[in-house]
């Protein structure tokens, strides 16, 4: 499937999901803060987004796919702020970030309202074996 | 008298969903039913005349439980890892399963509580995590 056919499939799912329009569901949008998706919503995009691609992603995957797999005591230190490590992982799957500007002050749990609609389809295309970006 | 302004040891979570929102999840997706619940879970919503209403609260606890824990659905978590099931006169009781059970024993849940309401087309849970105090 080609990368512009994955972007047009996850923007679809993100407006039939939210109810917003095409312009504002843009790939630098991010799901949560910007348009407003709560967990429920996720569910739904991700369940769209397999109808119409055929790529399997369950919630659960899209943590693993952020954290790259880095165990939860050296993703986040002790106050649950996104270690050095973790911000070079955060910086791999979502280059639009700012490390120096995250540094010391990221909560690991508010990570997921930083991922973007472009993001997503990113992480379709990956596991569609297609060519991100 | 003094309170601490926050403690590491308590933690609450509240979630609020619309019943009409998650009927339209599991309506429209085969595969949501079985991504959020249990099999248990699944069985004891067949026998409800309030069906998605049951459900709809049922979801909300899942997601109160994990606020309280404080991490959201992180790397290997799944929604079915929180269980919900029906205790001592119908209060709603928490299983925990999988990795949620293991973050729970790893960072030593003492207890956990759970309250679930509806009105209005609306369902919403709050749930508190007592935690072992920190060495």
């Amino acid at each position: 499937m080609a990368t512009t056919e994955i972007q047009s499939a996850v923007q679809e799912a993100v407006v039939g999901a939210l109810g917003v329009g095409e312009d504002e569901a843009t790939p630098d949008a991010t799901l949560m803060d910007d348009l407003g998706a709560e967990s429920i919503d996720l569910l739904d995009i991700l369940f769209r987004i397999e109808r119409s691609t055929g790529v399997k992603i369950q919630a659960s995957d899209l943590g693993e796919y952020i954290q790259g797999g880095i165990p939860d005591d050296q993703f986040g230190d002790e106050n649950g702020i996104v270690s050095e490590q973790g911000l070079e992982q955060l910086k791999k799957v979502m280059p639009q970030i700012d490390p120096d500007e995250l540094r010391g002050k990221l909560e690991a749990e508010k990570v997921i309202t930083l991922f973007t609609v472009g993001n997503l389809a990113d992480m379709v295309a990956a596991r569609s074996g297609g060519a991100s970006g | 008298m003094a309170l601490p302004a926050n403690s590491s040891r308590f933690r609450i979570g509240v979630d609020l969903v619309g019943v009409d929102r998650v009927a339209r999840l599991v309506t429209d997706h085969e595969g949501a039913l079985d991504e959020l619940f249990t099999e248990r879970e699944q069985a004891h919503w067949r026998r409800k005349r309030q069906r998605f209403q049951h459900l709809a609260g049922r979801f909300a606890a899942k997601e109160a439980v994990l606020k309280a824990f404080g991490t959201g659905l992180r790397q290997r978590m799944r929604w079915t890892d929180v269980e919900i099931i029906s205790g001592a006169g119908g209060r709603p009781e928490v299983l925990l399963h999988g990795e949620v059970a293991e973050q729970a024993r790893r960072r030593g849940l003492e207890d956990l509580d759970l309250s679930i309401s509806h009105a209005e087309g609306l369902a919403m849970a709050q749930a508190l995590a007592i935690w072992a105090p920190e060495r």
